[in-house]
């Protein structure tokens, strides 16, 4: 068996690990890859629409004024979202038959944007209006 | 399994287009042929379906619904007895009080983005499991939020128009920067025609001018209608008369769509 050294300095058996919970470390790992995918997907769609569009408004409320002077990418994910209340990138990608990245990219702006909620559950991100909001 | 039904906005430019007249009279056509269809008044700032359809009080407005004091099924007054061929129309009706209207009117972004989810939620409640095959919005003219929140509630939008040159040029506008902007099916109707005009230039003459937006259908100014003050539903009272025809027609299109 050999052992191998961690970057905070203590000895780990990566059979022992690997061993005891497989599964647990992948699905970590997994989980890990797919946030740096979305950050990823977010900092490519801010080099292509550049930041003027992404000020973040607190406490914005998604409303139909603010729609209406929406980029026209945006718009169609969000009143698609407005329609469905709360959703998964994939299931907003089923609707406006656009890839699932591209959604995901444009819900996590929203997000910035301070319209979406968002909130982890295992997997999978749910976007949603803000409660307070949505009354 | 049942079809599911349609939301339609009937929406215009300006005031005075023949909105609530054609509002009432598709319900009612719709109505006739069988459908379940409820009809809401969502013109708060000048509200009328009370008036015309003699309605002095209810339990509950449509202002209440959106209001979150209390659900769909509390505001919709059935008028079933009003359209013939066993037909089911049910109306929700906005509160002509003017304290209701200065209250509606003073709403903040908030409260129109709980009410954009509240028209939303109206296809579950009354498309999916209220057996409704058609929701009629009759809006406020221009762009009012009341009357963006039904547009976007909406899946078609049937829009008024007189020749009125400001009012097809802002019919216009709206084409291309409101509902196209929102994605919306769009139909127009041309109200008032003058009968000289309308037979000189006939549909055709007219589509080029809205955009290429097909005209749904060409409305001939008649006195009929006119001193009628709103208060007939033309195509139960008068089967016979043009209009009622037209209607017919409008309703065979809409139907296909």
């Amino acid at each position: 068996m050999y052992t191998c050294s961690s970057h905070w300095g203590t000895k780990v058996s990566s059979q022992e690990s690997l061993g005891k919970k497989p599964l647990h470390v992948l699905e970590k790992i997994r989980e890990n890859l797919e946030k740096l995918n979305e950050k990823m997907e977010i900092m490519i769609e801010l080099q292509k629409h550049g930041r003027r569009d992404l000020q973040p408004v607190p406490d914005a409320p998604l409303d139909v004024m603010t729609l209406l002077s929406m980029p026209d990418h945006l718009r169609k994910t969000a009143m698609v979202l407005c329609r469905m209340g709360r959703a998964t990138a994939d299931e907003i990608a089923q609707q406006t038959q656009r890839a699932r990245a591209v959604e995901s990219a444009y819900l996590n702006q929203l997000v910035i944007m301070g319209y979406l909620k968002k909130e982890r559950k295992g997997r999978k991100a749910y976007f949603y209006l803000d409660k307070e909001n949505q009354g | 399994m049942r079809a599911l039904g349609k939301i339609l906005a009937v929406h215009s430019y300006k005031g005075g287009t023949g909105k609530t007249l054609l509002s009432i009279n598709l319900s009612a056509a719709l109505a006739k042929r069988g459908r379940r269809v409820a009809l809401f008044d969502l013109d708060f700032r000048a509200p009328s379906l009370s008036t015309l359809l003699q309605v002095d009080k209810v339990d509950h407005w449509l202002n209440d619904y959106l209001n979150g004091i209390c659900d769909i099924d509390k505001v919709l007054v059935n008028f079933s007895g009003r359209v013939g061929n066993n037909g089911k129309l049910f109306v929700g009706m906005a509160n002509p009080s003017v304290e209701a209207i200065r209250d509606m009117s003073s709403k903040d972004r908030k409260w129109e983005m709980r009410a954009l989810g509240r028209l939303l939620a109206l296809r579950s409640a009354l498309l999916n499991d209220g057996g409704y095959d058609y929701l009629v919005f009759d809006t406020s003219p221009g762009l009012q939020y009341s009357s963006i929140n039904a547009i976007v509630a909406a899946d078609v939008v049937i829009v008024a128009t007189t020749c009125d040159r400001s009012d097809v040029e802002g019919t216009k506008r709206m084409l291309g920067e409101l509902y196209d902007l929102f994605d919306k099916k769009t139909e127009v109707v041309m109200n008032k025609v003058l009968q000289d005009v309308s037979g000189k230039l006939g549909k055709n003459g007219f589509q080029s001018d809205i955009n290429q937006v097909p005209l749904l259908a060409l409305i001939p100014c008649y006195c009929d209608v006119s001193r009628a003050a709103g208060t007939t539903v033309f195509v139960e009272e008068k089967p016979d008369h043009p209009f009622t025809k037209i209607l017919n027609d409008m309703v065979d299109k809409l139907d296909k769509i």
